[in-house]
């Protein structure tokens, strides 16, 4: 169990001032749970991420991950980032095996364990190739497979799919969500996209921004349907589907205050 | 008509094949997107007729007489007085002690100038006191001509090779260290945290993140101090020397033995040449990804 407990983080800024990008925020990801973050830039969703990655220390507030509280990062908390970060020196084996081989994992179990991971994420083929030679959805199946590799408690992905085009982005979430139907891994997902929100999550968290807050708690039933059925098209052109997207599309609009203040 | 439609409306698997490989049936004009400066286009073939040029011109000028030889000696000359070189040394030393001298000079100084800007430089890259400490004195000395503090080296180090590799080094080290600082400063901060993530300590950190990921700059920084370490090493050679290739060029022009100093010259071109060419492979070797990602 993930535990998000009062968390509260303040920002200093350049003129002196203090600015408050997460206000007591609290949530629960159990296992096998999978958990979207959903809102608009500034809702605090990436600050969160950050928070539970390690990268960023609370300013109040817990984090624990199965009861021990969350200091600084480690392998046991995986991240996948919107850029890739993957090292343009190493092939994708190399990659993939990187977190296996800062543990001291000798190369040959390293390769094996690599190699089903490349599998799992259908680049079997490709793990020999360097990351300028793959496409963008290639490169974060890469990077999804190599925050795996440590066999994380968590898999923590920050806007993973942003900066795909529709297609590739459709596919990789139906991916995504073969990886966690086979892996059972906690996942926590950041989206500025309704529909990627409610497609992928068990659970839900929409947020708003100035301070970034939990304005609403979805646990939608759609990626377990997929899981099940396969048809992704047919669940999300399911009249449930609709009727959620605009529920938490007009809720996200009464939250914005920018719009609200200019209206 | 019809085979107009035929051939216009083409399903997408043979809209692939189609233009890809298919024999067009005339001529067409290809077009491409306006460029600007150069795009690419190669430049090998106007610098190989600029060197014919200037040859000819040169060639042209001494054959017309037009320049007394003391100043411009004929191509000729040049290659007759390499040749005798060759043959008989200069100044009590074959060519091949001259050359060596040089070589061994600016190899060493690049060794010794490499193995410790790298370090320093990555370090004062992450590291707050190192740089505050280690920038007064960078900051001090690599803006000054080398020549300006060779003779307080000769002072201090005397006249024999101590002082002309010193010089050299100095001169090599602050590219290479400020080029590792560049590279350090340009790594993105998600990559650090992704590795953080995936459990890298601090050394891993630097192993295998910042050292290769500040490397294009490193090569870069080498190939400019390699540059600058041939343009001093004739200044290291011109003071109490008795071999070296700089020392060929100074000894021949208090004795206006023109053809001798062109000589020089183009032995230091040649290796000067050689040396960028060397870390250009280099560079292809070492970081292909380079401007790719």
């Amino acid at each position: 169990m993930l535990s998000v407990d009062q968390a509260s983080v303040y920002f200093a800024t350049r003129d002196g001032r203090t600015v408050q990008a997460l206000d007591r925020v609290s949530f629960d990801i159990p296992d096998s749970g999978f958990v979207v973050a959903l809102g608009a830039s500034g809702c605090g969703k990436s600050t969160i991420l950050n928070a539970i990655a390690g990268f960023l220390p609370l300013s109040e507030g817990t984090i624990t991950l199965n009861g021990r509280p969350v200091s600084g990062p480690g392998a046991d908390r995986g991240v996948v980032f919107q850029k890739d970060t993957l090292l343009p020196w190493k092939t994708v084996i190399e990659n993939v095996g990187l977190g296996l081989k800062f543990a001291g994992i000798g190369r040959a179990v390293r390769r094996d364990r690599v190699e089903e991971l490349l599998r799992l994420v259908g680049l079997a083929d490709f793990a020999a190739a360097y990351p300028y030679e793959l496409s963008g959805g290639m490169r974060q199946r890469v990077g999804i497979a190599r925050a795996l590799a440590t066999e994380p408690e968590i898999l923590l992905m920050d806007e993973p799919f942003g900066a795909l085009d529709s297609l590739t982005r459709e596919q990789m979430q139906e991916l995504l969500v073969g990886v966690w139907k086979r892996t059972g891994k906690r996942i926590f997902f950041i989206t500025h996209s309704i529909e990627e929100a409610l497609f992928l999550g068990t659970q839900v968290l929409v947020m708003s921004p100035r301070p970034g807050r939990i304005v609403g708690r979805f646990d939608p039933p759609f990626m377990r349907q997929f899981a099940e059925s396969g048809d992704a098209r047919a669940v999300k052109t399911a009249p449930e589907f609709a009727e959620l997207r605009e529920e938490i599309r007009a809720m996200l609009h009464a939250t914005d205050t920018v719009r609200r203040d200019a209206a | 008509m019809s085979e107009i439609t035929q051939d216009t409306v083409l399903r997408p698997d043979q809209l692939h094949t189609h233009t890809q490989s298919q024999p067009l049936p005339r001529p067409v004009r290809t077009v491409e997107m306006t460029s600007f400066g150069i795009a690419g286009r190669p430049t090998a073939a106007i610098s190989l007729v600029t060197a014919v040029v200037i040859l000819s011109a040169w060639w042209a000028t001494s054959w017309l007489g037009l320049v007394s030889p003391l100043f411009l000696p004929a191509p000729a000359e040049v290659v007759t007085q390499f040749a005798n070189i060759y043959r008989d040394g200069y100044a009590g030393a074959s060519l091949g002690e001259h050359l060596f001298a040089s070589l061994f000079r600016i190899l060493t100084a690049a060794a010794i100038a490499i193995s410790l800007a790298i370090p320093i430089g990555l370090l004062m890259g992450v590291n707050r006191v190192a740089k505050g400490v280690l920038d007064t004195p960078i900051e001090f000395y690599w803006p000054l001509p080398p020549l300006s503090y060779l003779p307080l080296m000769i002072i201090w180090l005397g006249i024999g090779e101590t002082s002309k590799i010193t010089l050299l080094t100095l001169a090599m080290f602050a590219p290479i260290c400020l080029s590792a600082q560049a590279g350090v400063r340009a790594l993105p901060i998600e990559r650090i945290n992704a590795a953080r993530s995936l459990g890298a300590s601090r050394f891993q950190l630097f192993t295998d993140i910042v050292f290769p990921s500040a490397l294009p700059e490193i090569l870069t920084g080498v190939r400019i101090a390699l540059g600058i370490g041939w343009g001093t090493l004739v200044a290291a050679e011109l003071i109490a020397s008795t071999r070296g290739i700089g020392f060929m060029i100074m000894s021949a022009a208090q004795f206006l033995a023109t053809d001798v100093v062109f000589v020089g010259i183009f032995i230091i071109a040649a290796c000067a040449f050689s040396s960028a060419a060397a870390i250009r492979l280099l560079e292809a070797a070492l970081v292909p990804w380079k401007g790719r990602t």
